[in-house]
């Protein structure tokens, strides 16, 4: 068997771009292309935990699909463990382990063991080890007592778990995880959170797509920012904070806001950014700014007559960073 | 056992094991067969007789077409809807492997076929194969069988691409009824078609079949057995090609998924 090439990087990405050819029209039929990846660069070193940040269809899950050997990029080059997903694309998939998020692709009908062991063979574990790596799985991952039940009787959390036990069978050295929280309650995607900070500590590689800021911000070493699948920033949590370094951050809650009193908000002095989150009675709006104290004082006269609760302000965390780099406005 | 092998056992295994709580299977071996050999052995009874190894046989081979064929591309399908052919699309085993396991699963299940049809030929009609020539008949079921799934190896990987595909296989299942002489000889086809039908190795290995159960003069089963094998070594060459395209296409459109 030919020994391993020599890499520097986990995984190695350069010029990455993936286009889709689609077609429009029922009768007159034209094609459409679909710049999904758009020239990207990375570098992620083994043992780290990367995040990818981006809006939906930004191109994170392309970008992992492409590195899973399951697309083929329209140009550019990506090297997972120093071999190329294109030219080396068994020896890729031996080495690493991918879990999409949500509650497809796991066999309902079977049990949890049966899923495990039928992926154990299809990535050729012998079984020797399988039969000691499985129960070890569901050990760490929470589900031992409840292997031989029917997947389609698990909680969207178990079936999540045993994704990523399904991902570990091989003992990858790079793991693969797009938006594994998905969908999941506190607690479980908390329980996950750790579960994957704590397989990077033992040295796993780990590649994580999400559009929840705070999660990328507890777990992982270093994240980018995807748009329009261009790299917008790329650094450690906390650098990526510092681009933002000088904005500050007001937020309110109101019982509604018209169009119009956003737009005044917006041409105050320093104002960068004005976003609206909806939550159960009222809805909250987060102003990114330079100057948060003017600001506030400003609020009263901009928005006359409107009630303002929860009227504070604080410094930038790396969602309002996201949202900056991202330019999302409402 | 080497890994691959075990990866094909494991393949057979699930698939078989899916098949069996799936309603949709029941259909095909049993149901549809019992439709069509009913049909068969009414008209066959009312034409006084002739030809009854059609009536006896025409249903469960029929089945055991449907289901070989078509249970290895609608198993394809069902992977995509639960999301896990992406999962074993990208596995170091390779999908012919995977596929190999799913279709011999087919051609067991697809072999059962032939227990209600054949019952229903002699409890219902009391018709039965005196003259059958059983090591023939073995031999020829076997072949049969074997170009049922050479055919089936050579196309699922059809339905992993286009998703459409499920429509233009279905249709083309129903038309190797017909064309291949399931239930009555190609020669009452029109001759413009039969040279259609001499190109599908399932028309050799239906006729070799035939006439072993009910034995005519001049019947060159061995060579019938003979050009289904060359027939099935040419589909065997072109599938080859078709896997490597379907890989290419696959990762080029993205089409695994369902979104």
């Amino acid at each position: 068997m030919p020994s391993d090439p020599p890499f520097r990087h986990a995984i190695e990405v350069a010029g990455l771009r993936k286009v889709y050819t689609s077609t429009r029209g029922t009768f007159r039929r034209t094609k459409v292309q679909n710049v999904a990846v758009d020239g990207i660069d990375l570098a992620i070193a083994p043992g780290e935990l990367f995040g990818l940040l981006g809006p939906n269809g930004a191109g994170k899950t392309t970008t992992v699909k492409i590195l899973t050997t399951l697309l083929l990029p329209t140009s550019g080059t990506a090297k997972v463990l120093g071999y190329d997903v294109v030219a080396a694309t068994n020896a890729v998939r031996r080495r690493i382990g991918f879990v999409f998020g949500g509650e497809r692709g796991l066999y309902w009908r079977l049990s949890g063991y049966d899923n495990l062991r039928y992926f154990a063979d299809l990535y050729l574990v012998p079984p020797q080890v399988s039969k000691q790596r499985i129960p070890a799985l569901l050990e760490m991952l929470g589900l031992a007592g409840r292997e031989h039940d029917k997947v389609e009787g698990y909680s969207r959390g178990m079936k999540q778990r045993l994704h990523l036990a399904r991902g570990l069978l091989n003992d990858p050295d790079v793991l693969f995880l797009d938006e594994p929280t998905i969908g999941l309650d506190p607690v479980g995607a908390r329980d996950l959170r750790v579960l994957v900070r704590g397989l990077a500590d033992r040295g796993k590689t780990i590649f994580l797509t999400t559009h929840y800021m705070f999660e990328a911000d507890a777990i992982c070493d270093r994240v980018a920012v995807i748009k329009k699948g261009q790299i917008v920033a790329q650094g450690t949590p906390g650098s990526i904070k510092q681009l933002v370094g000088d904005i500050g951050v007001v937020e309110f809650e109101v019982d509604a806001i018209t169009p119009e009193g956003l737009e005044r908000l917006r041409t105050l002095p320093g104002v960068s950014s004005v976003v609206t989150a909806e939550l159960e009675l009222a809805q909250r709006v987060t102003i990114h700014c330079a100057q948060p104290p003017e600001v506030m004082t400003q609020l009263g006269k901009v928005l006359d007559g409107v009630v303002l609760h929860r009227v504070s302000a604080r410094e930038a965390t790396l969602e309002d960073a996201y949202v900056e780099l991202i330019g999302e406005t409402s | 056992m080497s890994s691959l092998v075990r990866a094909a056992w494991r393949s057979f295994e699930i698939s078989t094991r899916l098949r069996v709580v799936s309603p949709w299977a029941y259909l095909n071996w049993l149901v549809f067969p019992v439709i069509f050999a009913s049909l068969g052995l009414f008209m066959l009874t009312s034409s006084g007789f002739t030809r009854v190894a059609y009536g006896v046989l025409g249903g469960g081979i029929i089945g055991f077409w449907s289901v070989a064929y078509l249970d290895g591309g609608n198993s394809i399908q069902e992977e995509r809807w639960s999301g896990t052919l992406e999962q074993i699309f990208a596995v170091p085993t390779p999908l012919f492997v995977i596929v190999i396991g799913k279709i011999v699963g087919s051609l067991l299940v697809g072999l059962l076929a032939f227990l209600p049809t054949v019952a229903l030929a002699y409890f219902g009609f009391h018709a039965s194969l005196p003259a059958l020539d059983p090591l023939r008949f073995a031999v020829s079921l076997a072949v049969l069988s074997f170009s049922f799934f050479i055919i089936a190896v050579a196309l699922t990987p059809l339905f992993a691409v286009w998703r459409w595909a499920f429509t233009v296989l279905n249709g083309l299942e129903m038309a190797v009824y017909g064309l291949c002489g399931f239930m009555f000889p190609v020669t009452l086809l029109p001759g413009w078609l039969q040279p259609v039908s001499y190109l599908l190795s399932p028309t050799w290995a239906t006729r070799a079949l035939y006439a072993s159960a009910s034995p005519t003069a001049g019947a060159d089963v061995t060579g019938w057995w003979l050009i289904t094998f060359g027939l099935s070594a040419v589909y065997l060459a072109l599938s080859v090609f078709l896997y490597r395209f379907v890989e290419a296409k696959a990762r080029v459109s993205g089409e695994l998924a369902l979104a």
